[in-house]
């Protein structure tokens, strides 16, 4: 959910020699945007899904706040080569931390820094309404250090239409609830689910915030069989590329994988995906990675009921727009059941070889994840 | 160095008696140092005093340090809260010097019920999009899908019913949204084939949950909860505002409005997305929904004014099945269309006439 997919889509897209033009970029001095950020309070009320932009910021999804924080990490060296993390019980050590039951703590993202390769989890302190929002990040050695969210470089921008600082505002029911978030092309998306009207907008927004308003919005429809067309809201999503041609891949909550032309995402558009797979019922994808690997193309998919699979995507190309009733849109993309991971909560990219991964001990689907959890890196398989 | 640190060891070693820990408003204390202690050790106060509030390999409370009234003070970075043991370590005398306590004692006993569940009728299309859970206090986040279940006619939990995902909370976490899932309800996608759609026409089922859920501290709710309702036709067709039937009342009165939708609608919607204009704008008022979200009813803070009044329809307004005002939740595209409705806003005129 990051600069993560965008790191992978440029690998894809332009092999090992694009890849190391890009992290040479990505280790420059800060831009202009960071610099200017000012140094306080984020004001958080929650802290949702995570995604890395350019030069070390991280963009946290504020749901119950209905914002979106970009905050500097200050964590600009470059890891050392082959890093790996594998931290037991971080839960347990979050929880340690900041002084309460692991049972209460709820992990809600991980990300990784494209640049330190350190990881990053968004966590509540708390189940309650005035969970504390927690953002740690996880290095090399195992150590976990807590952002300081009421002091740290940072801008924000808001989600909301009603007017900011608003008194009645935590008397407004209504939340927007982020599911998901990348940055592309200089610009976060963001993709989300009303908790009132059944809505799929997706929300780009140009980075830095200062100079951009709201962003622009449009709707995500899908249609079966040539035949019906709903609305449908993305659950994850992640940029990738098809014979040279940007895409978003996006699950949406009705279950299927579909692929999106990113030249498409225009405002105020109605915008409907091309089927590539349907993993099944009772079952929605949580989190994807593209990557390449013996020359093939796959992607990586962390499933709430369906364990791990990994998609055969050389030929994601060959699905054509549903334009007609005689076009079925029934899955064709082949995929594997990766059995040797299980009770794995997010996935996310490390390298061009390797992702990290969130598990629990216990627990299905979306339900509470029984600990202690663990977060290490493991080899694309 | 080593000189002082044998004099502070054995100026430790002769105070050691008097040196204690101590918790008070939530702050650890180190009482009884000697003066030359009160100065911060080069690796920093963490390497002399640390809490821990959990077992086994984790690192300590975060929070910081100081130093008043002669005291070495750790305040946590966030409040103690009920559950764990906080052990605290001075690890500054001749012998380390190690303390627990409790964090504050939680209330236990049970507070919280589910006040409302929306739709209130006992017949729900089958098509049926959503619930919306009422609760009388703030929840716990992460139980939902553990604490509540559908039951078939005879008692038997029926899964994959509910859209997994997010838990969609309002701010207060007074109110939960569930979602049926989508899939199923959707015609013609894998589940919906697969498992036919969440709700059954003509079959009956009950709405469980759970007393064990927790409130937001977490003790568990006074009872459990449940709904029996039955399945009714899926509602396939947009609401048409021409349809609906509007009871005005008479100026100068503060009857209410009336207007009849023909079919239950969104509950949660019907508290924003309809409002009244006057001759002189928006009238300020108060909303009701009644028969079973049939029918909504406005009455106005100040008394009607005579002239020319507009319903004001947001059309992102649902009904039961997630059908909005001009488009239907899953669109036939076969079928052909006759009106398409894109503005954001529709009206309907009604007017109000003076008292004779």
């Amino acid at each position: 959910m990051q600069y993560r997919k965008m790191m992978t889509r440029v690998i894809l897209a332009g092999g090992l020699g694009v890849a190391l033009v890009f992290a040479a970029q990505a280790v420059r001095t800060p831009a202009s945007a960071v610099a200017l950020m000012a140094t306080g309070s984020v004001g958080l009320h929650s802290a949702g899904a995570l995604a890395f932009g350019p030069d070390g910021v991280l963009f946290v999804g504020d749901s119950t706040g209905g914002a979106i924080a970009a905050i500097d990490t200050d964590d600009r060296t470059p890891a050392r080569a082959g890093s790996k993390i594998d931290v037991q019980g971080v839960d347990e050590k979050l929880a340690a931390m900041v002084g309460v039951m692991p049972s209460d703590i709820l992990i809600n993202d991980v990300a990784v820094n494209p640049i330190s390769k350190n990881v990053y989890v968004s966590a509540a302190r708390g189940r309650g309404p005035d969970a504390a929002p927690l953002v740690a990040r996880v290095d090399a050695s195992g150590k976990l250090t807590l952002l300081a969210l009421d002091n740290i470089k940072h801008e924000t921008v808001s989600l909301s239409d009603a007017p900011e600082a608003n008194p009645a505002a935590r008397q407004n029911p209504r939340t927007q609830t982020i599911t998901d978030m990348a940055f592309v092309n200089g610009s976060v998306m963001v993709a989300g689910m009303s908790n009132e009207e059944w809505s799929s907008a997706l929300r780009s927004i140009p980075y830095p915030f200062k100079t951009a308003g709201k962003g622009t919005q449009l709707q995500i429809w899908h249609a079966s069989h040539g035949r019906y067309e709903t609305q449908s809201p993305v659950r994850t999503f992640v940029p990738y590329s098809i014979d040279g041609k940007d895409y978003v891949l996006a699950a949406y909550t009705c279950t299927p994988l579909v692929k999106i032309p990113v030249s498409d995402l225009k405002a105020g558009a109605q915008v409907k995906g091309v089927t590539i797979s349907d993993l099944g019922s009772g079952n929605q994808p949580l989190d994807m990675v593209p990557y390449k690997k013996d020359g093939h193309e796959f992607i990586l998919i962390a499933n709430s009921s369906f364990g791990v699979v990994k998609l055969h995507a050389d030929n994601l190309g060959q699905y054509k727009p549903i334009d007609s009733p005689t076009v079925v849109d029934v899955a064709g993309a082949p995929y594997d059941k990766i059995t040797a991971l299980t009770n794995v909560r997010h996935l996310t990219p490390f390298d061009g070889a390797n992702a990290v991964i969130l598990t629990a001990s216990g627990g299905g689907g979306f339900g509470p994840a029984v600990g202690p959890m663990s977060i290490r890196t493991i080899a694309l398989p | 160095m080593l000189c002082l640190a044998v004099l502070l060891a054995l100026e430790f070693t002769a105070t050691a008696q008097s040196i204690s820990i101590q918790l008070d408003g939530g702050i650890f204390k180190v009482v009884g140092l000697p003066a030359a202690a009160l100065r911060a050790p080069a690796g920093g106060w963490q390497s002399v005093f640390v809490v821990y509030a959990g077992t086994g390999d984790v690192p300590p409370l975060a929070g910081s340090y100081g130093v008043e009234n002669g005291a070495l003070l750790f305040r946590p970075q966030y409040p103690l809260a009920a559950g764990p043991r906080y052990r605290a370590v001075f690890r500054g005398a001749a012998a380390p010097l190690e303390k627990t306590f409790d964090g504050p004692a939680r209330n236990l006993t049970p507070s919280a019920r589910i006040e409302r569940v929306y739709p209130s009728a006992s017949v729900v299309p089958s098509n049926q999009l959503r619930l919306y859970i009422y609760f009388s206090a703030p929840m716990s986040r992460g139980e939902a899908e553990q604490r509540i279940h559908l039951l078939d006619a005879d008692g038997k939990l029926l899964r994959g019913v509910f859209l997994p995902g997010q838990e969609l909370w309002d701010p207060n976490n007074r109110r939960l949204t569930m979602t049926f899932d989508p899939g199923r309800i959707k015609r013609d996608l894998t589940s919906n084939k697969a498992m036919g759609p969440p709700i059954a026409e003509g079959r009956r089922y009950t709405l469980v949950i759970e007393r064990e859920w927790r409130d937001a501290n977490g003790v568990a709710m006074v009872e459990p909860f449940r709904k029996v309702f039955r399945g009714g036709p899926a509602v396939r067709h947009a609401p048409e505002p021409k349809t609906w039937t509007i009871t005005a009342p008479s100026g100068g009165s503060r009857d209410p409005l009336v207007v009849g939708f023909g079919r239950a609608m969104n509950y949660t919607l019907l508290q924003r997305m309809l409002t009244v204009a006057g001759p002189s704008g928006e009238v300020a008022g108060a909303i009701e929904v009644a028969r079973e979200e049939s029918e909504w009813r406005f009455t106005p803070r100040n008394p009607w004014s005579a002239g020319a009044h507009r319903l004001i329809i947001d059309t992102s307004l649902e009904d039961l099945a997630g059908n909005k005002i001009g488009q239907p939740f899953d669109i036939d595209v076969f079928e052909r269309v006759t009106e398409r409705i894109t503005t954001a806003t529709t009206a309907l005129p009604f007017e109000i006439r003076s008292a004779r």
